[in-house]
């Protein structure tokens, strides 16, 4: 991967050709796109018709599904920018940057953030300082809105910059949470929603209606009760790791957790390799967070069912585990 | 004049006032469940067309359901009722016209919910001027008025069968030939959810049915004698009750969520089953009834929407299939005491014969109503060019396309507001 691009649209080109070879392997899908996204970064740093002072250090993080490198082939984009406190040059510069650094997403194949996430809104694209405030602010708070951005800034990971910023800001919360474990609770509360998936006589429940009719929302079914689950055990905890499977690994190796966690991390690495398999050529963003189930076979429905029987599972297991901490 | 004729008569027309109020309740229900851009059209359509089939009624109608010198298909007296006294009534004739009337409007209010979002207002003028004259009362007429279906003791107390399900197989015929509307289906042959705009709309419709059929089904009796009709006023709310409990049940067994529309509809089919039956049945097997007839809703529902059938307010299911369910159930559950017409039921030790006969009174009343509907409505086709308005007009709404005005001016004249405000 050392080819270098002059524009998006080329990158876009080369990205589509090569993706396919990935589809095996979630780790090696999201170095991919890590690679793909640092170029679209250096265009763009390219593109900006002002020169960045060398002495303006910063960091550019992703967040999200890219951010835990859980990313399948499509995602959409959620990114932030922090840099070194003082000028308003710089502030100006990067907000600019954070512009043309979604454009460039964007057009290389990464849709945009319905959720505006992303550097080019100034609410994650700030000086260090003014980042700390916020999160403090966030934290302070504690209404939904704001404990769902401490959520999606919990994934956070740098790809281009000083990873210390990143750090010392995630370094702000895990300290408030020791002070105040009352806010593990909030993020729980906030994320407790899990779709239905599986009915009274265990039948795995499809989508009613839609271009999606009678196939299973994996992403709000499956994948999303875990992460959340292990986001909050890993805020808990102060662990650093981003990925899922990651925080998994590192919580297994805890004595509290070490009896379940095996068995989610199995299952959350079933997800992630069925998500790549299920994906179709023609597939939008949308359509890879859906699984028909006519192509699986009886076992593999079974497996399926287990995996979201036991999302519920999780999700009580950490709810007793804030419980006992909040004592 | 004895004090009994008064009270029947008093009844009969609180009956008839109870029956014409449920038109309120199907603008409601039709209303709530459809989009905000044909309201006014749906609100407004359904208080033309009772008026409308009232003047057919009064008429042919009447004449042709209760008229003397019948032939096979309907009588021959009686047309352009005058009012004056019919013999051995035991009420007032003009209330008992009344009653009959109500039930007519109700009957082809159901048909036209079939129509719903995309027919032609021209189309609805038609059909309601034949359904009226030619479809209902010869259904009517051989089940109530002394038909070859009344000869053979077939058991419709109150219209399961006259009402719902003629009304049901019109629509059916509807659907079918006007197609299913707009963006309801997708290519691959999934279906879309067409929201309606207001369920609070069609909560309160449901409602409305529910207590309107007190006089449906209660007022049937025709008479104060014994205090019956609080008994059939018993069945009639227990149905109800059996029928939204279990369609919430199953909607939330099968899909995993209690699905609100799906509890409505099992109210509503309830109260559908049990018209037929609910003078003749005991309290125990009205719930069982009910409670069928929710599940039976449910099923339905999804059946036609798998055959691609658009039917934006479920008139197939709830007045049809449940109007199915609901004739047979007499046939099951009617007991001997209770069987003033026809015989009891198989679980009462009367065999096959009810059964067998609800079967036969089902099938070719609704072959009947669906083929010569299907008749009318292919006819109007070919006279009027078409039974739907253009896709256009479909989009743009039929507030704005048959009446040139709005059920919510302030939200689709918006752009108005916007020039004037400017």
């Amino acid at each position: 991967m050392e080819s270098s691009f002059n524009s998006y649209q080329s990158l876009k080109k080369w990205k589509e050709e090569q993706i396919i070879k990935y589809r095996y392997d979630t780790n090696a899908m999201n170095e991919f796109h890590d690679f793909t996204m640092k170029a679209v970064f250096t265009i763009a740093s390219e593109q900006l018709k002002i020169e960045r002072s060398p002495s303006w250090r910063f960091a550019w993080f992703t967040m999200g599904s890219s951010g835990r490198k859980e990313q399948g082939f499509l995602s959409d984009q959620d990114h932030g920018l922090v840099f070194e406190p003082g000028k308003e040059e710089a502030e100006a510069y990067f907000l600019q940057l954070g512009e043309e650094i979604s454009r460039g997403l964007h057009e290389a194949g990464y849709p945009y953030c319905e959720g505006k996430v992303m550097s080019s809104n100034p609410l994650w694209c700030k000086p260090l300082s003014k980042w700390k405030r916020q999160i403090q602010a966030w934290m302070k708070e504690e209404s939904l809105e704001t404990i769902r951005n401490l959520h999606i800034f919990y994934d956070s990971r740098v790809l281009v910059g000083k990873e210390e910023y990143i750090a010392e800001l995630k370094t702000c919360i895990h300290k408030n949470i020791q002070k105040c474990p009352h806010l593990l609770t909030r993020m729980l509360e906030t994320s407790m929603h899990i779709k239905k998936s599986v009915g009274p006589f265990g039948q795995l429940l499809t989508e009613e209606k839609g271009e999606h009719q009678g196939e299973l929302d994996l992403k709000h079914a499956a994948f999303i009760p875990y992460v959340n689950a292990i986001r909050i055990l890993a805020a808990k905890e102060g662990l650093s790791e981003t990925s899922t499977i990651d925080r998994m690994g590192k919580l297994q190796k805890m004595k509290c957790y070490e009896e379940e966690m095996g068995k989610y991390k199995c299952n959350f690495a079933a997800l992630l390799e069925w998500r790549l398999q299920s994906y179709r050529q023609s597939d939008i963003y949308d359509d890879t967070h859906y699984l028909q189930l006519k192509s699986l076979l009886k076992s593999e429905r079974n497996e399926l069912k287990n995996i979201l029987k036991d999302g519920k599972k999780l999700q009580r297991f950490v709810i007793r585990a804030i419980e006992k901490s909040e004592v | 004049m004895d004090a009994t004729f008064l009270m029947n008569s008093l009844w009969v027309m609180l009956g008839a006032i109870l029956v014409i109020f449920m038109l309120g309740g199907f603008i409601m229900l039709e209303a709530g469940s459809t989009r905000m851009k044909n309201a006014g059209h749906i609100a407004g359509k359904t208080i033309f067309t009772f008026g409308l089939s009232s003047l057919v009624f009064w008429a042919v109608g009447f004449g042709f359901i209760f008229g003397d010198n019948a032939n096979i298909l309907v009588g021959l007296t009686n047309f352009f009722y005058s009012g004056a006294e019919l013999e051995e009534m035991g009420l007032s004739s003009s209330v008992f016209f009344v009653f009959q009337l109500a039930f007519a409007g109700i009957a082809i209010t159901i048909a036209l919910g079939g129509f719903a979002e995309r027919a032609k207002l021209s189309v609805y003028l038609i059909f309601t001027v034949l359904f009226s004259a030619i479809v209902y009362p010869v259904v009517a007429h051989w089940i109530w008025g002394g038909g070859w279906l009344a000869e053979h003791g077939k058991q419709d107390f109150a219209g399961s069968t006259v009402v719902h399900l003629t009304g049901a197989m019109a629509a059916l015929a509807a659907t079918i030939l006007l197609k299913p509307r707009i963006g309801k289906f997708n290519k691959d042959g999934s279906a879309n959810n067409i929201y309606g705009h207001n369920q609070v709309y069609t909560a309160l419709g449901v409602l409305i049915l529910w207590v309107g059929w007190f006089g449906f089904n209660a007022g049937s009796t025709l008479t104060v004698e014994d205090g019956f009709f609080g008994f059939v006023a018993l069945n009639t709310n227990l149905a109800a009750g059996a029928g939204a409990v279990s369609a919430l049940i199953i909607s939330w067994v099968v899909m995993g969520k209690s699905d609100v529309p799906t509890m409505l509809n099992g109210a509503l089919a309830g109260l559908v089953a049990i018209t037929a039956s609910c003078a003749f049945v005991d309290t125990w097997a009205a719930v069982v009834i009910g409670f069928v007839a929710g599940i039976l809703v449910f099923y339905s529902v999804r059946f036609f929407e798998k055959r691609k059938i658009d039917d934006p307010i479920f008139a197939l299911s709830v007045h049809g299939a449940a109007g199915v369910w609901g004739t047979l159930s007499t046939g099951f559950f009617a007991t001997p005491e209770l069987a003033t017409v026809g015989k009891p039921g198989l679980f009462y030790g009367g065999g096959f014969e009810q059964l067998g006969v609800q079967f036969m009174g089902v099938a070719v009343s609704g072959l009947y109503a669906f083929a010569v509907s299907f008749i009318i409505l292919a006819a109007a086709k070919k006279v009027l060019g078409g039974l739907r308005v253009s896709e256009e007009e479909e989009i743009m709404g039929l507030d704005l396309s048959e009446h040139g005005s709005y059920g919510y001016p302030e939200v689709f004249m918006a752009e108005e507001n916007k020039r004037l405000s400017s």
